[in-house]
């Protein structure tokens, strides 16, 4: 299911909201005010986070253009589990952890609406002809990370998919590639947890259409203590909440490849 | 209703896995010779005459260059031993210019030169280098007991060797030595609390189930059948986006590499691109495990 949309100038594309409902209010003030024409969401709305349901009126009332992630498919087709594609047994626990809370507090109404978001979103930014999509064009919960995603797999996917421009989330840590046939792959990263990097501010991209595509990374400060606070109001992991506060992933790690795992703290 | 005198027939068939398209390429570098001789080993590597015979260096960089116009996501060097190739250093820096690697090793090879030789290849390449170093149970004489004597020191000694040099290996387990069959969640704990305290602050860890092939008696167990794999999603098993170079040809899975009947082309990876037949005894326990070679 994709979905042919217009042309644009300047957009802004944040992924993984994780119910991190301040995050995204502070992202979408940001984005506003930069002038953005519009602003996409590559996906998995829930999981991690406190109160799910908070960040759906956010969503509608700015006109936010979603795809689906891995999550929202889940919680959609009411499985058991987020198909986040973890393999560890200590990622799986915390992953299953979260899921659980996040599909037994997210309504009916939220689940149906999420079920109704397409799979990827194609447009025109520009001259550039985009793709947007969760994990990657061919898979929902495809890890591309910077260290682990070869030019030549980027030049097949973007022929393939007959784009200029790939546009996903899924990882948690933004990056950018462009090619050499000037052809360009972004992860816009993700505003639901800091990146592993020690700081506690969150990243969304904005892109500027140019003769050549212009790509900004935007750190974004949001209150994270509060988050915090409501996390452990709501019991989730602790480690969770330690995310929050100190910017180094505590779970879901053993997914990383050695490059970016290296870069953290645990 | 008077029922048939027969049964049905049985599918004769082969059950078939689709292919969707090159994502690992996996390079069986050295074939099946090994500086050890485990006792489980799938394909029975060791160091006299082995069967499948190590690659030559250009057909493997014939391989790395077909496979990166083909869009491959992961390369992974496999044996026997990689490291007792001569060409093993050049040949993973010429796999890091086309796609993050991945070396399994038994570690006994790796000392502070070496890891010293592969943290500069992994600082220099644009993709993330891998070593898997092989080790069965944190118990010295239970590993050894599995892997041969001495081969503990060497894997642990090579583990904190790579660590202490940021190249953070992943140790790969099977379950033969600590007997616990499927409670991987307790050896699981077992190692991550061994491995810390050898100061791996970073544990990482896979685990792999016990083939009944190679080493190991075989298991006698039916090959799988398309009235088994009904309702299964068959795009799941790794043969459906993996292909693996040995000698005398491409074949579809790395458990089967150098066997006849897994062989899918004798000369390029393209011509491998099509359904794998699902027909070893092994293929049951990828569907029954879900198991996969990749690192994750």
């Amino acid at each position: 299911m994709s979905e042919q949309l217009g042309e644009y100038r300047k957009i802004a594309v944040l992924g993984g909201v994780y119910s991190n409902w301040l995050a995204l209010e502070a992202t979408l003030a940001d984005a506003r005010a930069r002038g953005v024409e519009a602003v996409f969401c590559l996906g998995d709305m829930g999981g991690f986070g406190p109160h799910p349901d908070r960040v759906f009126p956010l969503l509608r009332e700015h006109g936010v253009l979603g795809i689906q992630g891995n999550y929202d498919e889940s919680l959609a087709s009411g499985h058991t589990d987020c198909g986040c594609g973890y393999t560890d047994p200590r990622d799986n626990h915390y992953a299953a952890i979260s899921y659980r809370y996040t599909f037994d507090n997210t309504s009916t109404e939220n689940k149906a609406w999420l079920g109704a978001l397409p799979r990827h979103r194609r447009l025109k930014l520009g001259p550039h002809r985009v793709l947007m999509c969760h994990g990657s064009p061919r898979v929902i919960n495809e890890f591309l990370w910077e260290s682990a995603t070869p030019n030549g797999l980027l030049r097949h996917l973007l022929d393939r998919a007959e784009a200029d421009v790939m546009l996903c989330t899924h990882t948690g840590i933004k990056w950018h590639r462009a090619l050499p046939d000037a052809r360009h792959a972004v992860n816009v990263g993700v505003i639901g947890r800091p990146e592993n990097d020690g700081r506690t501010n969150v990243w969304y991209t904005v892109l500027t259409a140019g003769t050549d595509l212009e790509v900004e990374f935007v750190p974004v400060r949001y209150d994270h203590e509060a988050l915090a606070r409501e996390m452990e109001r709501e019991r989730l992991p602790p480690e969770f909440a330690e995310t929050i506060r100190t910017g180094w992933w505590t779970t879901c790690l053993e997914i990383l490849p050695a490059r970016e795992r290296a870069r953290g703290k645990y | 209703m008077t029922p048939p005198l027969l049964a049905p027939a049985r599918a004769a068939s082969v059950p078939q896995a689709p292919f969707l398209g090159l994502t690992a390429l996996w390079i069986q570098i050295t074939g099946t010779w090994c500086n050890l001789e485990c006792r489980h080993c799938l394909n029975a590597s060791g160091p006299r005459a082995p069967w499948l015979k190590p690659l030559d260096a250009e057909t493997i960089r014939r391989a790395i260059a077909e496979a990166e116009s083909l869009g491959v996501k992961e390369i992974y060097f496999t044996g026997g031993e990689p490291f007792l190739h001569g060409e093993i250093l050049a040949l993973i820096e010429r796999a890091l210019e086309v796609a993050p690697t991945t070396v399994l090793t038994n570690g006994t090879l790796i000392d502070a030169a070496r890891a010293d030789a592969l943290a500069a290849v992994a600082a220099r390449a644009a993709y993330s280098l891998e070593i898997r170093v092989s080790l069965d149970d944190p118990d010295p004489s239970c590993n050894d007991a599995v892997r041969g004597e001495g081969a503990w020191a060497k894997a642990v000694e090579a583990v904190r060797l790579l660590h202490a040099r940021g190249l953070l290996p992943i140790v790969t387990a099977t379950e033969i030595a600590s007997e616990a069959g499927p409670a991987a969640g307790g050896l699981h704990a077992r190692f991550r609390d061994f491995l810390q305290a050898q100061g791996v602050d970073r544990p990482r860890l896979k685990f792999m189930p016990v083939f009944a092939m190679g080493r190991q008696p075989a298991s006698g167990e039916t090959p799988l059948t398309d009235e088994d794999l009904e309702g299964f999603e068959r795009s799941t098993l790794q043969c459906a986006d993996a292909r693996v170079v040995a000698a005398g040809g491409v074949y579809a899975c790395p458990i089967l590499a150098g066997l006849p009947g897994a062989r899918l082309s004798r000369g390029s990876l393209v011509d491998s691109f099509r359904a794998a037949p699902l027909y070893h005894p092994a293929c049951v326990t990828c569907h029954r495990t879900g198991m996969t070679c990749r690192n994750s």
